[in-house]
C-alpha cells in the first residue's frame, strides 16, 4: 500500500463509520474491497490488520454497532472475511472477539437486519474469502453455520441462493482428501474405510480438518438426501437448488469425496428422475452427466449411473426427453449408445413433422413417436422442440456415423422441407404431419432456427451436391414479401456459408443465378433499412468468399449472372442509412479486391467510385461511412502493396497516380475528422506509407507497437530488429540522400502532419497511435543514439499551421506564436523557426504558419515521456486507490459541511 | 393460482443497470438491459447466468424490451444479443433504435481509450444488434406471439422514452422505465390508459422529493450562465450525445434571442446536426409546442450554436461550450475543462449524475486540487532543481513528474440536474391513471423508495425488491366466456332489475369448453349444438315414520301438514297417490314387516341442501 493511501485510510474508515453520510458512489465500497483484495493477494503472509490497526477498529466498531448503513455492514463482513483468510489475521480477528459477532446470524438478526439480502451476501461472502485455512474451518463446524448456510440455499434471493451454493461447494472441495495413489476402491469399501486409506493432501489443510470436514460433509450429505425429492409441488425450488449444489460437486469432485457423494445422492437421484418434475430436467442432466463424466474417468462407468443416464433418455415427456438428449450431447457424448439413443430423440421431432423417414423405417424402437407427435400439436412446445431439434442438427450431422441413423444429407433435406412447410409448402413433405404443419408456417422462431441449421450444415460430410436445392429454397425465402429483415438476414448467411463451402459453380443453374440476382436486385432497394443493410453485407461477402477461396476472379459476377454488383453498390453509397452507406464502401473494397491484386490500372467506374469516397468522407454526416471509406483505402493501399514484389523506392512510381493522389486526401480530410476512429484509421493508412517509405531501411520494423514492447526472451529477433539502436556513421552518402527524399516524399503527401495532429488529439487512441509512430519515425530517420542526422536528412523542414494543432505542437515544443520571429533555444533540446525556401511560400501564404526541422521536431517532442503517459488507461489515475479513498473523504466531508443545502444534493439518475 | 413473478437484476434499490425479469403466464420477459458506468469489469453488465440455469436465454426469454436510449437501460443490449447470444425478439420505439448506437458508440470509445479493457462489444456487434430490433409504435398493440402482447405508452424523459403494457390472457404488467409526468421545453408529459394492470413497475428516481419547478431550474441555470459571460468567463457544460442536451440548448438560444447576446455558443463533435436530424425525424414525439411551431420555424435549427473546433477553447472572451461526455472523464470535455480550470470567471455546469472515479464526480464534491497525468506542460509547475526550498513534497512531486501534475480548480463549479424523472407527485399520478393492483418500485434508492413505500401502501401492496430477490404476486385472472344471446335474452324476459355491473347476478346456463374457447348457453341449446339427448336424473330417499293409519290417509295427513307449513309452494295430492311439492314427489308404502311402519319414497329433480332448521318433515 502506497504512503498516501496509508495516511488516509483511517480517515476513511472514520467516514464509513458515520453510516448517517451516504457514501459518493455505489460502487464505492466494492471498488474499495477490490483493492483491499488485491492487496491481501499480494501479500499472502503479512496481516493488513497489524500494518493498519484502524481496519481492526472499523471492523470491531460496525460489527458491534450494528446501526451502520447495510452496505457498510455488508462490506465489513467480506473486509472481516478477506482479513481472516490468512491464519494471522483470523487469530487476532478472534482475539479481539469479533469473528462470532460478525458471523453469528443471531446477532444480525436481533438488529433486525437479516432481512437485506445484502447483509445476507456480506456474510456468506465474507465465510467464503475466510475458509482458507483449517482454523477458519474448525470456526466454522464449531459455530455449526453448516445448517445456515443450507438454510440460505433456498433464500428468496437469487444471488443469495446462489452465493450459498458455491460455498458449500468449496468448502467440500477445497477441503476435500485425496485418495493416496493405486487406491481404488470404487464401489468396495464404505465411506469411513475410504478414510483410512486416504492421505490428506488437499491445499492448506492438515490432518487436524479431517474431523471438521466430516462434520461438515456429514450434514451436507443428510441434507442432500432430504431435499433432493420435492415432497411437494412448492418444494421444487429446494430440489432445484440441491440439484445444483450437487453439480458443482461432482464436477470436481475427486474420490472418496466423489464416491461418497454418489452413494449418497443415487437413491434420491433415481427418485427424481422417475418423478419425471420437467422444472429439473436440466439440472438433474447436469448432475447426472457430471456424476458418469466423473465415474468414466477411472475407465468403467458405475453401472448405477450409467442407468439414471439411460432412464433419462427413456423420461415419458417428450420435451423432457429433447431438453436431456440435447443436453447430453452439448456436455459432450459420454458413450456411443447413450449417444446414439439422444441422436434418435432429437431428430425424431423434425422426422415427424417433415416425414423425411430420418430415423429408418425401424421406427417401433422410437417409443416416443406418439407421444411426441401429441405435443407437436401444441403450437408451444411443438415450436420449442423443433427449435431444439434444429440447434442440435449440425452437431448431429458432424458424428460418426455409426451413430447416425441416416446420411447428413437425408438431414440437409429434412431442414429444407421444414423450411418449406414454414413458408406455407407443404408439397415436399407427403409423409408429414399436416396436424402440425399450421404451427410452424410462418414462425419466425422456426425460420430463424432452420435457416441457422442449414448455415450450420453446410460443412457436413457428403452435403455439396445438395447446393442446388439449398440455394432454391434459400432464394426462395429471400424473394417471399413476408420474410422478416432477420430471417432474410440468416437466408444471406446461409447462401454465403454453401457457396464458401461449394465454390464449384457448375453446382448451380443458370436460373439460379438469374433467380438470386433478381432477389439482390430487388432486395437492396427495400423499404427496410436492415435488409439492404445485409443485401449490401451480401455482396462484400460473397466477393470475400470467392477471393479467398481462389477462384476465377470474375466468378462473383458471373454467380449474379452478370449483374455488376459494383453498380448496385455505388447506388447504396447514397442510401440514407449511414450503415448502409458504410456496408456498401466495405463491401466495394472486397469487390475490387481482386483487381487491385491485379494491378489492374482503375477503369472509369472506379475512377468515379474513388471520387464519391472522397466526398463521402469530407461531407458525410456519420462516421461510420466515413470510417469505412478510410479503410476501403487501407485495403487498396496495403492489397496492391502486399501482392507487388518490388523495391521500396520504385513501389510509389508504380502505384496508380489515383490511389496516390487520393491519399494525400484521405490523410488530409481523416486526421481533420471529428470521428476518433476515422482519424485512427488516417493514422493506420500514413503507417502503411511509412511502411512503404522506410520497409528495408535500417531499424525500420512494420507493426506500431513492435518497438514498445521489450523482446520476449525466446523471441526470433529478425535482422532488421538488431540493428536498431545500433546505427554507425559508416553510410553511404547515397543511402542519406534516399533516406532525405523519402522523408521529404512523407512530408509532401502530408504523412507528417497527420502524425504531428494526432499527437496532440483530445482522444487517446488517436495520440497513442501517433505517438507510437512518430517514435518509430524518428528512430528512423534521426535515432537519439546518434548525436545528429546527416544533414540532407536534417535538412528536411515541415510546416506548422498557426491554428488548432500546429499551435499546440508548437506549444509542445516551448515556443510561442509571438516569438516567431526571433530563433530561440527554448529547452535543451527545443525546436529551431526558421526559414526554409520548401515551406517558404506556404508560410507567406499561411500567415501563421511557421516551418521547423522535421528531425528537430522529433527529437524535442518528449515521445517516450509522452508515451509512457498514453499507454496508461485514460483513468488511471482517477481509478487509482489513492483518487478512490480522495473521494470517499471528500464525500464524507461535503455532507458534513455546514453550508451544505439539501437542495444541492447529488441525485444520482440516469446516463 | 397464477402468479406473476418481478425478479431485478439490477435497478432493484439502486439506480446502477436497470435489467428486470417479468414472468408472466409462462412467458419470461426481460425489461431493459442496461450497464452501470462505474465499473471497467464485468460487473458493469448483468450476470445473465442466474436465470439460464445452464440453457440458452434464447431458449429461457420470449421477448426483451428496452425503454429508452439511456446506457443504463440499453447499455448491455449488444453485450447480451452479441456476445450472450441471446437472438430472440428485441422491442424498442423508432426514436430509441434510431439514437441508441449513438449513445453505445459514444460509450464504446470510451471503453476503447480504457486499458486492458477486455470483454466489450464491437462498432459492428452495435450494427447487428440493432439490426434485430423491432421497432414499436405507441399504443399500438404488437403480439409477440400467440399469448404475449404489448403495448407502448409515451413517458416524457427523453426522445423515445416509452411505458410499455404486458398483457398474456387476463393478466397484465406495466413497466414505466424512466418517464416524466410535467412536459418540458422539448417533450411532453407521460400518459398511459387506465389499464388497471395486476402489477405496475414504476422508477422511483425521485421518490422522496416534491421538485421545485422545471421553470425555477432553468431560470437559475440561464442566470449563472449569462453571469458569467458578463464577467467575460467562459461556461462548460458537459453533456452525453443526445438527450438532455438538447433541452439545454433550446433553452439557451432561446434566452440568446431573446437577451440578443453575442457570446458564442458552441456544441462538439458535430452533434448539432446528427440532433437536429432525429429531433426532425420523430417531431411526433416532441411535445405539443414543438411540433406546432415546426412549420414556421424548427426549434431545433440553431441560430446561435455552432460547431465547435478544439482552437476555440484558446479564443479570448466568452463563450458558452456543450462538450462530450458528460461526466467529464476522457476526450473534449476534460480537455477543455483542463485548459479553463485555472480562471475563476469560467464556471462549468454538470447538467447530471457522475460516477465515482470521474473529474466530474471529483468536482461535484467539493474537490478543488485535482492530480493530473502531466503533458509537455507539467514541468513548469515545478521549481528548477537547484531551488534550495524543495520540501519532501516537492521531492515527491519532482520525481512523479514525468506524468503527474495538480490541477487547481479555480472556476466555478455548478450542479444542475436537468433529468426528467417523475417525482414523489407524479408517481402517484401515475398510479392514479394506470389503477393497477399492485405496485413493484425500481431504479431509486432503498431509503427512498421505503418513504414513497409507506405512502403507497395505504392504497396497494407495494414491494421494492432488492437485486436478485423475486416479488411473487397472485392474481386472478377474470376468464372471458361468450353467452349466447338466447340466453341473455331469457334471463331479460324473466324480470327483476336491469343490468347493473356493480350488482352481479347469477345466470345459469350450461358451459361449453370447445377449440380453447368458452361459451355459456342455455341447456338445450348446448344439448343441440353437442347432438345429445337429454336425461333427466332423479334423486330418491326413503323416509320411515310410524303411523297407525291406512296408506291413502296417511299420505293425505302429510299433506294437509305441507299445506300448512310450506305456504306459498304448489303443492298436489295427485290421483296416481302421490302427493307433488313442486316437483318433488311424495309416495307412501307400509312396511311388509310392521303395517305402523310407513315408508315414505321422496324424489327430486335437483339437489337441495336444507340446513336444519328449514326441515319440512313433522
Amino acid at each position: 500500500m502506497d504512503a498516501d493511501c496509508v495516511l488516509l485510510l483511517p480517515g476513511v474508515c472514520q467516514v464509513l463509520l458515520d453510516s448517517g453520510r451516504s457514501l459518493p458512489d455505489d460502487t464505492t465500497l466494492e471498488k474499495l474491497l477490490d483493492w483491499l483484495t488485491g492487496i491481501t493477494e499480494a501479500d499472502k503472509e503479512g496481516s493488513l490488520l497489524e500494518v493498519h490497526p484502524c481496519l481492526l477498529e472499523f471492523i470491531s466498531f460496525v460489527v458491534c454497532k450494528t446501526s451502520s448503513d447495510p452496505s457498510v455492514i455488508s462490506f465489513t463482513l467480506k473486509l472481516c472475511g478477506l482479513m481472516g483468510a490468512t491464519e494471522d489475521g483470523f487469530k487476532r480477528l478472534q482475539e479481539s472477539s469479533v469473528l462470532d459477532l460478525a458471523f453469528s446470524r443471531q446477532h444480525w438478526h436481533e438488529a433486525g437486519l437479516w432481512e437485506d439480502p445484502c447483509i445476507r451476501i456480506g456474510w456468506i461472502q465474507g465465510l467464503r474469502s475466510m475458509l482458507l485455512h483449517s482454523k477458519a474451518l474448525s470456526f466454522f463446524v464449531q459455530a455449526d453455520l453448516t445448517a445456515q448456510l443450507l438454510q440460505l440455499q433456498t433464500d428468496t434471493s437469487l444471488f443469495v441462493a446462489s452465493a450459498a451454493n458455491q460455498m458449500l461447494a468449496h468448502i467440500l472441495l477445497f477441503f476435500q482428501p485425496v485418495m493416496s495413489a493405486g487406491c481404488n476402491t470404487i464401489g468396495k469399501k464404505h465411506w469411513e474405510d475410504k478414510r483410512t486409506q486416504a492421505s490428506i493432501i488437499g491445499p492448506g489443510v492438515t490432518m487436524d480438518t479431517s474431523e471438521d470436514y466430516d462434520a461438515v460433509l456429514a450434514v451436507t450429505s443428510k441434507y442432500l438426501q432430504e431435499s433432493l425429492v420435492p415432497k411437494e409441488n412448492t418444494q421444487f425450488h429446494q430440489s432445484l437448488q440441491t440439484l445444483k449444489l450437487l453439480g458443482l460437486l461432482l464436477a470436481q469432485a475427486r474420490p472418496p469425496l466423489r464416491d461418497q457423494l454418489l452413494q449418497t445422492a443415487a437413491d434420491p437421484l433415481e427418485e427424481v428422475v422417475t418423478a419425471g418434475c420437467s422444472q429439473l430436467t436440466l439440472p438433474l442432466m447436469d448432475v447426472v452427466l457430471a456424476a458418469y463424466s466423473s465415474s468414466t474417468g477411472e475407465g468403467v462407468p458405475d453401472q448405477h449411473v450409467a442407468r439414471l443416464l439411460s432412464s433419462m433418455l427413456t423420461m415419458s415427456k417428450p420435451a423432457d426427453l429433447i431438453q436431456a438428449a440435447a443436453a447430453l450431447l452439448s456436455r459432450g457424448h459420454p458413450d456411443s449408445v447413450h449417444a446414439a439413443q439422444a441422436v434418435r430423440i432429437l431428430l425424431l421431432p423434425l422426422d415427424l413433422i417433415t416425414g423425411q423417414a430420418l430415423l429408418g423405417t425401424n421406427t417401433a424402437a422410437d417409443k416416443h413417436r406418439f407421444s411426441m407427435v401429441d405435443q407437436l400439436k401444441s403450437k408451444t412446445s411443438c415450436i420449442s422442440m423443433i427449435c431444439v431439434c434444429l440447434t442440435n442438427t449440425p452437431q448431429i450431422s458432424l458424428m460418426p456415423a455409426d451413430l447416425l441413423p441416416c446420411p447428413s444429407a437425408s438431414i440437409v433435406t429434412a431442414v429444407l422441407s421444414l423450411l418449406r412447410i414454414c413458408s406455407g409448402d407443404s408439397s415436399s413433405s407427403p409423409a408429414g404431419c399436416p396436424e402440425v404443419f399450421r404451427n410452424v408456417i410462418s414462425s419466425g422462431k422456426v425460420q430463424k432456427s432452420a435457416l441457422e441449421a442449414l448455415t450450420g450444415l453446410s460443412s457436413s460430410p457428403g452435403v455439396k451436391g445438395m447446393l442446388i436445392e439449398v440455394l432454391a429454397v434459400l432464394i426462395e425465402y429471400l424473394n417471399h414479401p413476408d420474410s422478416d429483415p432477420i430471417v432474410l438476414h440468416k437466408s444471406y448467411q446461409a447462401v454465403v456459408q454453401w457457396l464458401s463451402v461449394c465454390v464449384d459453380l457448375s453446382f448451380t443453374t443458370d436460373k439460379l443465378q438469374q433467380d438470386l440476382v433478381e432477389v439482390v436486385k430487388k432486395r437492396v432497394c427495400d423499404m427496410r433499412w436492415e435488409v439492404r443493410d445485409s443485401t449490401v453485407e451480401f455482396l462484400g461477402k460473397l466477393a470475400g468468399v470467392l477471393v479467398s477461396a481462389k477462384v476465377a476472379p470474375d466468378t462473383s459476377e458471373v454467380l449474379l449472372g452478370g449483374c455488376c454488383s459494383a453498380s448496385l453498390l455505388r447506388e447504396a453509397l447514397q442510401d440514407p442509412e449511414s450503415y448502409v452507406r458504410a456496408s456498401a464502401i466495405s463491401a466495394l473494397a472486397q469487390t475490387l479486391a481482386h483487381s487491385w491484386q491485379q494491378g489492374a490500372a482503375p477503369t472509369q467506374q472506379q475512377t468515379d467510385i474513388v471520387s464519391r469516397l472522397l466526398e463521402i468522407l469530407s461531407q458525410d454526416t456519420e462516421g461510420f461511412a466515413r470510417r469505412a471509406v478510410v479503410q476501403y483505402f487501407i485495403a487498396w493501399f496495403s492489397s496492391r502493396s502486399s501482392s507487388t514484389s518490388r523495391s521500396p523506392s520504385t513501389s510509389t512510381c508504380s502505384t496508380s497516380p489515383l490511389l496516390m493522389n487520393s491519399v494525400s486526401t484521405v490523410l488530409s480530410l481523416g486526421s481533420a475528422d471529428l470521428d476518433w476512429e476515422v482519424k485512427v484509421h488516417t493514422l493506420e493508412l500514413a503507417e502503411l506509407l511509412l511502411d512503404e517509405a522506410f520497409l528495408g531501411h535500417r531499424g525500420y520494423r512494420k507493426g506500431s507497437d513492435t518497438h514498445l514492447a521489450l523482446p520476449h526472451p525466446y523471441a526470433v529477433v529478425s535482422d532488421q530488429t538488431c540493428t536498431l539502436h545500433t546505427h554507425n556513421r559508416k553510410r553511404t552518402e547515397g543511402m542519406d540522400s534516399d533516406l532525405a527524399i523519402r522523408l521529404k516524399t512523407l512530408v509532401e503527401q502530408g504523412v507528417f502532419s497527420v502524425l504531428l495532429s494526432g499527437l496532440v488529439d483530445c482522444d487517446r487512441p488517436v495520440s497513442l497511435k501517433a505517438c507510437q509512430l512518430l517514435i518509430k519515425f524518428r528512430e528512423t530517420v534521426c535515432p537519439v543514439s546518434i548525436e545528429a542526422p546527416e544533414e540532407t536528412v536534417a535538412e528536411v523542414s515541415c510546416e506548422l499551421p498557426g491554428w488548432g494543432w500546429g499551435q499546440d505542437i508548437s506549444k509542445t515544443l516551448g515556443m510561442t506564436m509571438s516569438d516567431q520571429a526571433k530563433v530561440a533555444d527554448i529547452a535543451a533540446n527545443g525546436a529551431h523557426v526558421f526559414d526554409s525556401e520548401d515551406c517558404k511560400e506556404n508560410v507567406n501564404k499561411g500567415g501563421d504558419s511557421v516551418c521547423v526541422r522535421v528531425c528537430e521536431v522529433l527529437r524535442s517532442l518528449g515521445l517516450d515521456a509522452k508515451l509512457d503517459i498514453l499507454i496508461q488507461s485514460s483513468d488511471h489515475v482517477h481509478n487509482s486507490p489513492l483518487s478512490l479513498l480522495q473521494d470517499i473523504l471528500t464525500a464524507g466531508a461535503a455532507h458534513s459541511h455546514p453550508d451544505t443545502q439539501p437542495g444541492q444534493e447529488v441525485i444520482v439518475d440516469c446516463y | 393460482m397464477p402468479e406473476i413473478k418481478v425478479t431485478p437484476l439490477g435497478a432493484g434499490q439502486d439506480v446502477g443497470r436497470s435489467c428486470i425479469l417479468v414472468s408472466i403466464g409462462g412467458k419470461n420477459i426481460m425489461l431493459d438491459c442496461g450497464m452501470h458506468m462505474g465499473y471497467n469489469d464485468d460487473r458493469r453488465f448483468p450476470d445473465f447466468s442466474y436465470i439460464t440455469q445452464n440453457g440458452r436465454l434464447t431458449d429461457f426469454l420470449d421477448c426483451l424490451i428496452i425503454s429508452h436510449f439511456h446506457l443504463d437501460h440499453c447499455g448491455a443490449l449488444p453485450y447480451m444479443s452479441e456476445m450472450v447470444g441471446y437472438d430472440g425478439p428485441i422491442y424498442m420505439t423508432h426514436p430509441t433504435k434510431a439514437i441508441c448506437p449513438i449513445l453505445l458508440e459514444d460509450f464504446r470509445k470510451i471503453t476503447v481509450d480504457k486499458k486492458g479493457e477486455t470483454n466489450f462489444f464491437t462498432s459492428q456487434m452495435i450494427k447487428d444488434c440493432m439490426k434485430k430490433v423491432i421497432p414499436l409504435n405507441l399504443h399500438q398493440t404488437v403480439q409477440v406471439d400467440d399469448e404475449l402482447e404489448i403495448k407502448a405508452y409515451y413517458a416524457g424523459h427523453v426522445l423515445g422514452a416509452a411505458m410499455v403494457h404486458i398483457k398474456v390472457g387476463s393478466e397484465s404488467v406495466v413497466y414505466t422505465g424512466d418517464y416524466n409526468m410535467t412536459p418540458d421545453r422539448h417533450l411532453g408529459a407521460a400518459w398511459i390508459d387506465k389499464c388497471r394492470p395486476d402489477i405496475l413497475i414504476s422508477e422511483s428516481t425521485y421518490a422522496t422529493t416534491i421538485r421545485d419547478s422545471k421553470r425555477c431550474r432553468e431560470r437559475d441555470f440561464l442566470k449563472k450562465v449569462h453571469e458569467s459571460i458578463e464577467r467575460g468567463g467562459k461556461v462548460l457544460i458537459p453533456v452525453f450525445a443526445l438527450g438532455r442536451a438538447q433541452e439545454l440548448c433550446i433553452l439557451l438560444e432561446t434566452f440568446w434571442e431573446r437577451m440578443n447576446l453575442k457570446a458564442p455558443i458552441y456544441f462538439s463533435t458535430g452533434l448539432t446536426e446528427k440532433a437536429n436530424h432525429y429531433y426532425k425525424l420523430f417531431i411526433t414525439w416532441t411535445n405539443q409546442k414543438i411540433r406546432k411551431t415546426f412549420v414556421q420555424r424548427n426549434m431545433f435549427e440553431f441560430k446561435h450554436i455552432k460547431a465547435f473546433d478544439r482552437s476555440y477553447a484558446d479564443n479570448p472572451g466568452p463563450m458558452v461550450v456543450f462538450a462530450t461526455p458528460g461526466m467529464l472523464h476522457a476526450g473534449q470535455s476534460l480537455q477543455i475543462f483542463k485548459k479553463w480550470a485555472g480562471n475563476e470567471k469560467n464556471m462549468v455546469i454538470m447538467p447530471g449524475y457522475c460516477v465515482q472515479g470521474t473529474i466530474g464526480h471529483k468536482i461535484l464534491n467539493g474537490q478543488r486540487k485535482l492530480e493530473m497525468e502531466g503533458r509537455a506542460t507539467v514541468r513548469f509547475f515545478f521549481p528548477p532543481q537547484n531551488t534550495s526550498l524543495m520540501s519532501y513534497r516537492f521531492t515527491l512531486y519532482f520525481m512523479l513528474a514525468d506524468w503527474l501534475c495538480f490541477l487547481d480548480v479555480k472556476l466555478q463549479v455548478e450542479y444542475m440536474s436537468f433529468s426528467a424523472h417523475a417525482d414523489a407527485k407524479g408517481i402517484m399520478q401515475l398510479i392514479r391513471m394506470a389503477e393497477p393492483r399492485n405496485m413493484v418500485l425500481v431504479h431509486g434508492e432503498a431509503v427512498k423508495m421505503e418513504f414513497l413505500k409507506g405512502k403507497i401502501e395505504q392504497e396497494f401492496n407495494c414491494y421494492m425488491p432488492a437485486n436478485g430477490e423475486t416479488v411473487t404476486v397472485t392474481t386472478n385472472p377474470s376468464v372471458p366466456v361468450d353467452i349466447s344471446l338466447n340466453l341473455l335474452k331469457r334471463e331479460m324476459a324473466l324480470g327483476g332489475p336491469l343490468p347493473d355491473p356493480k350488482k352481479p347476478r347469477t345466470m345459469h346456463g350450461t358451459l361449453i369448453m370447445k377449440e380453447n374457447s368458452l361459451k355459456l348457453v342455455s341447456s338445450e341449446q348446448a344439448l343441440k349444438e353437442l347432438g345429445l339427448n337429454e336425461h333427466q336424473l332423479r334423486f330418491t330417499c326413503r323416509v320411515q315414520l310410524q303411523d297407525p293409519h291406512s296408506d291413502p290417509d296417511t299420505l293425505h295427513r302429510i299433506y294437509t301438514h305441507l299445506k300448512s307449513v310450506l305456504k306459498g309452494y304448489t303443492i298436489q295430492h295427485l290421483p296416481d297417490g302421490t302427493v307433488m311439492v313442486e316437483s318433488i314427489v311424495i309416495k307412501v308404502s307400509s312396511s311388509a314387516e310392521d303395517p305402523n311402519t310407513k315408508v315414505l319414497l321422496l324424489s327430486w329433480s335437483y339437489q337441495v341442501k336444507l340446513s336444519s332448521s328449514e326441515s319440512i318433515l313433522p
